[in-house]
């Protein structure tokens, strides 16, 4: 069997795999940055803080997101949600992203 | 330092590494971000905010270059799938200029342990520290490389190439021919070049020098010129059938055994010119050859692949 060193990097790769659909999925509404790390960590999708908050700024810059800053109950926040093109790419990587998953569903429970 | 210190310092190195037009925006959000981020450990694990604790923190977070990294596309100069080719390339190539240089250093006199430790300072600086142009060539080289392949996709498509092909096409085998028959030209009587330079009028130690020896001329010069000539009829037959045949290939490496053979046996023997400078010339030269077409040999048994199962697996089976 493979070390756990290889079972690490493998379960790494598959996790970035999915890093930008979870965050684009829990961006339907505003959220800033520790929020949404907190929202995805709730659900048993925990990201580090140093791949999630660059990960937005990425994201924006692609397009896919919108953000303002704004003072609630506390400091200054940035928050980030879907635009349009944000809205579009979730859909097409989620219908992506359900393709795989059966796929792998029937490649996984094949004799 | 205290926690904030801690980490003004961490979103400072960060932003620092950032365009400027979003720097001070991000170090803004980052700042926020980990102060609550760290506020929340705290209560979690029951401490107090303090330089230990955010120091743990962020080194958890991630080291400020790679973080930085992040806010970014990825920029790689040289593409990971070149790595390797890379890292051979350089690795191989400074080691052929550090051995000629060390050769070259070591020609001097070593009469002490004092000339010897003098000629490793030379090699060292006039060899080794100039020698980093190798890497720096090879970086744009391979960074063009990738660039290219980016920007016009097209041009690195992998297209099939039959391995019995002639390289450069006819044209450059015929061009190769005539440049073959120039060279035993030039070197039937290589004086021959001082009358079409000079027009007759050069020197006569100058005529000396391109003089062959009669040892020479008695000795090898026969069996060289006898080599060289097989190679028209030979590369004639290979611009004839238009590709490289197995048996055509084993002919070739057999001329090429034969010459490097004889070369060897030339520089060996006694001078191949009348005077020492154009004999050791021709004997460095001599040995380049040999050296370079015994390095093509290497370097084709070390690149061919025979597709067979591997031996070890199957004796497990």
């Amino acid at each position: 069997m493979a070390d756990a060193g290889a079972y690490e990097k493998l379960e790494l790769e598959l996790r970035r795999g999915v890093v930008v659909l979870a965050t684009l999925s829990q961006l339907r509404k505003p959220r800033y940055g520790y929020e949404l790390r907190q929202a995805l960590a709730e659900q048993g999708m925990p990201i580090e803080e140093g791949t999630l908050y660059p990960l937005l700024r990425r994201l924006e810059a692609q397009g896919a997101l919108s953000s303002e800053w704004k003072i609630e109950d506390g400091p200054p926040r940035r928050y980030y949600s879907l635009n349009a093109d944000g809205r579009k790419l979730l859909k097409k990587l989620t219908e992506s992203w359900q393709g795989l998953n059966h796929a792998m569903k029937r490649l996984l429970t094949e004799d | 330092m205290n926690a904030n210190d801690v980490i003004d310092s961490y979103v400072t190195e960060v932003a620092r590494q950032l365009p400027r037009r979003q720097r001070n925006d991000v170090a803004f959000e980052l700042r926020a971000l980990i102060d609550e981020g760290l506020q929340d450990r705290a209560e979690a694990s029951g401490r107090a905010v303090d330089a230990a604790l955010a120091t743990e923190f962020l080194q958890a977070f991630g080291r400020p270059e790679d973080v930085a990294a992040r806010y970014r596309p990825m920029l790689s100069v040289i593409d990971p799938a070149d790595g390797r080719k890379f890292l051979r390339a350089t690795v191989v190539g400074l080691a052929v200029l550090w051995f000629l240089g060390l050769l070259a250093a070591l020609q001097q006199p070593l009469d002490s342990g004092d000339d010897f430790v003098r000629a490793l300072a030379q090699w060292w600086v006039r060899t080794v520290i100039p020698s980093m142009w190798w890497p720096g060539v090879l970086v744009v080289g391979f960074g063009l490389a990738a660039w290219t392949r980016r920007r016009w996709p097209s041009t690195a498509v992998w297209k099939p190439r039959a391995p019995d092909r002639i390289h450069g096409g006819r044209f450059g085998m015929a061009l190769a021919l005539v440049g073959m028959l120039c060279g035993v030209y030039v070197l039937v009587d290589p004086r021959w070049l001082l009358d079409v330079v000079w027009e007759g009028r050069a020197a006569a130690v100058a005529y000396e020098s391109l003089t062959y020896t009669d040892t020479f001329l008695q000795r090898q010069a026969p069996w060289l010129l006898g080599l060289l000539l097989l190679n028209i009829p030979f590369f004639l037959t290979v611009l004839a059938v238009g590709r490289w045949s197995a048996t055509l290939r084993r002919i070739e490496t057999g001329l090429s055994l034969l010459t490097s053979a004889a070369l060897v046996w030339t520089i060996l023997d006694g001078p191949v010119f009348k005077t020492e400078v154009s004999d050791t010339t021709a004997k460095v030269l001599a040995a380049l050859i040999v050296a370079f077409t015994l390095m093509t040999f290497a370097i084709k048994a070390y690149r061919s692949v025979k597709p067979m199962p591997n031996p070890r697996l199957q004796a497990q089976r």
